[in-house]
């Protein structure tokens, strides 16, 4: 096969606003503007993103119990992290403590979740710019273009272990897609010997399966010293923001419970908190021109899109976990994470890693850490025991927290006695991330377009830079529209298009 | 490992969208309906997700009828469009910010399981008015075409 295309010809344009456009309602439609000073360099550049409307009011009134189901219907790609987030929330508003069969039983489904999440992301959305090349044709650059480089066997695997993650979330979760088994205290739902044997074994293919993905990774990107020059462009791809994501005691990366630890420029800890503390941390900053809002850390302060020690803008997903954590509590992954650190160290880096697109090496170690989890609990004869519900006592407040595959996720309930929701909060994982993903998106726009010259490639390459936060806008709608394309719009100076270019 | 076995069955009827999201739900709406008449030899199924999905769900058989919300710029809510996968070949196409849509998983699956695909899927899609409000009610003029959007479903299999 030829190699990736890294760079392609740009041409220039005297139009002072650049729109990329994912005429998409898939997954989730998002819309970046760039706006060109009279240089043709970019003055300030924006990530839109729209929100499914009336969701609060649509819960509240109804039994929180119905909650867990209702909540994941919000994301049609990590509706285990609702769920989970959810029955967590619910624990918290009952009072009730999980037995320990039940407490393995949402994390090795959980682990099911990440495992096909991150497969998905990697190989069909990552993939497409490290094997073809950021500024390969449109046409070629998606999954089957992938498929086309590496081969179909690969292919077929890559199909086959995202199978078996919602293979393994169905038989715990009751349902392929939207599960229905958490509930306060527990879950509703044993399973029988031959269902663990059954993961069990699957378990077994998918670490199989992740080595070979990090070996995958260290091939076409680490030893690609073009891609290598691009994670390390300082000017395009580096925040030194504060991260935040969740711990064990040891604080070993945990995606399903524990404290959430915030870390500062230097990876030093900066904030410690429970879930039912997470208003003393994040306070909302609100835009005009967009309906998300954008969480800050309230101790520090909002100072608008600029990173630093002054301003409050923490990321969350991998490269948040990876940077709070020091490692993993499964041998493959902590391997591959100490060789990581060595790697930075290595190019100087001390502290956290802001380099951007390091996302996609947290996010490999990360499927890794799942499929050894997932392995580990599968193989565990105790969770077949029937010890599933713990006690509960009535319902008041509570808040329930877990790290969703894109970063930290927050519900929070309060019920009256009658279990009637009588408010709903949700944080999720792209909206801690969004203030963060529109100062990349920016930062990338000035770094790559200069003198009104650009190219479908370079435009690509700012997309790239808020592609690999895995961005999940309000994706609870999948009508056949459109699909995740991409429309780039060249206006003229008095808005009316000029030309189109679309990769569709 | 081998893969996981299916019990060979010809038709699937597949409700794609979102229950709570207006008339994003009425492939889901469709096919619960279609569920009640008990059609010998269909499946009936719902999937609230698409993208890679999708292949799981409709490996195995022989002819799959896909029913989904859609959008088009002329369209009146409740029309009914009657589509082929070779009408989605535009819709194939680069890197996304998030997920592949059912176009690009049904060609990655005739790349990679060919034998296992159905020969051949149809789509119904219905003009939708509202993608953006929760709710798990359609919208009248959406409600108002259900019936008769069974029903050339059911003509189609028959």
């Amino acid at each position: 096969m030829a190699g990736p295309i890294i760079n392609d010809t740009t041409t220039k344009t005297k139009e002072r606003k650049i729109t990329i456009d994912p005429i998409t309602r898939l997954e989730g439609h998002g819309k970046i503007e760039i706006f060109l000073d009279a240089a043709g360099n970019v003055e300030n550049a924006y990530l839109q993103v729209p929100e499914l409307r009336g969701f609060e009011r649509f819960c509240i009134g109804r039994h929180v119990m119905e909650l867990p189901v209702l909540t994941n219907r919000l994301c049609g790609v990590c509706p285990a992290a609702h769920h989970l987030a959810s029955t967590k929330a619910l624990d918290a508003v009952f009072s009730a403590t999980p037995t320990p069969t039940a407490i393995k039983l949402r994390e090795l489904f959980y682990m099911g979740q990440y495992t096909h999440s991150h497969i998905a992301h990697f190989y069909a959305l990552a993939a497409p710019d490290f094997v073809l090349g950021p500024s390969a044709p449109s046409m070629k650059r998606n999954v089957l273009g992938v498929v086309d480089a590496v081969g179909v066997p690969i292919g077929a695997e890559v199909i086959k272990h995202r199978s078996y993650g919602q293979k393994v979330q169905e038989i715990v979760g009751g349902r392929a897609t939207h599960p229905v088994f958490g509930l306060p205290g527990g879950v509703s739902k044993q399973i029988s010997e031959e269902e663990r044997v059954q993961m069990e074994t699957m378990a077994k293919s998918c670490v199989e399966f992740g080595k070979f993905t990090i070996k995958l990774f260290h091939d076409i990107v680490l030893a690609n010293k073009d891609y290598m020059n691009l994670v390390l462009n300082q000017d395009a791809y580096y925040l030194n923001s504060y991260y935040m994501g969740m711990v064990d005691k040891n604080n070993k990366s945990n995606f399903y419970d524990g404290d959430i630890r915030v870390v500062d420029q230097q990876g030093k800890e900066f904030l410690r908190f429970k879930p039912s503390e997470y208003l003393d941390v994040i306070a909302e900053h609100v835009e005009p021109w967009t309906y998300m809002k954008m969480p800050y850390l309230k101790k520090v302060g909002w100072k608008g899109f600029v990173t630093g020690p002054e301003s409050g803008i923490y990321r969350v997903g991998p490269l948040g976990r990876i940077n709070v954590c020091n490692g993993y509590t499964t041998p493959l992954a902590q391997k591959e994470y100490e060789f990581l650190a060595k790697t930075v160290k290595e190019l100087g880096v001390t502290g956290p890693v802001n380099q951007t697109l390091a996302y996609h090496w947290a996010r490999v170690i990360e499927l890794q850490h799942a499929t050894e989890r997932m392995l580990e609990i599968a193989s565990d004869k105790s969770i077949t025991s029937d010890d599933i519900r713990g006690p509960y006592k009535e319902p008041k407040e509570g808040v329930g927290i877990v790290e969703a595959p894109r970063g930290t996720l927050i519900h929070h309930y309060a019920s009256d006695k009658n279990g009637l929701c009588t408010k709903i909060n949700m944080v999720v994982a792209t909206t801690n991330n969004y203030a963060a993903i529109n100062t990349s998106v920016k930062q990338a726009a000035k770094a790559l377009i200069k003198n009104g010259e650009v190219s479908q490639g370079l435009l690509n390459k700012v997309e790239m830079a808020f592609r690999c936060y895995d961005p999940c806008n309000s994706c609870g709608t999948h009508s056949l529209n459109g699909g995740p394309a991409l429309e780039v719009t060249v206006r003229r100076k008095d808005g009316s298009v000029q030309t189109t270019q679309r990769n569709f | 490992m081998a893969e996981p076995l299916r019990i060979p069955v010809k038709v699937l009827i597949l409700g794609v969208g979102n229950p709570i999201l207006s008339d994003d739900g009425v492939g889901i709406h469709v096919a619960r309906e279609l569920k009640k008449r008990k059609m010998p030899g269909v499946d009936v199924d719902e999937l609230a997700a698409s993208g890679l999905e999708l292949l799981d769900v409709v490996r195995g058989y022989d002819k799959v009828v896909i029913i989904d919300a859609i959008q088009t710029t002329k369209g009146t809510p409740g029309e009914l469009h009657i589509l082929e996968e070779k009408d989605f070949e535009r819709s194939i196409h680069g890197s996304s910010p998030h997920g592949i849509n059912i176009a690009t998983a049904l060609a990655l699956g005739r790349k990679l399981v060919p034998n296992e695909m159905p020969k051949e899927v149809v789509f119904f899609a219905v003009e939708a008015e509202d993608l953006v409000n929760v709710s798990e009610k359609l919208t009248p003029k959406v409600a108002k075409a259900l019936p008769r959007i069974v029903e050339q479903v059911e003509r189609e299999l028959s």
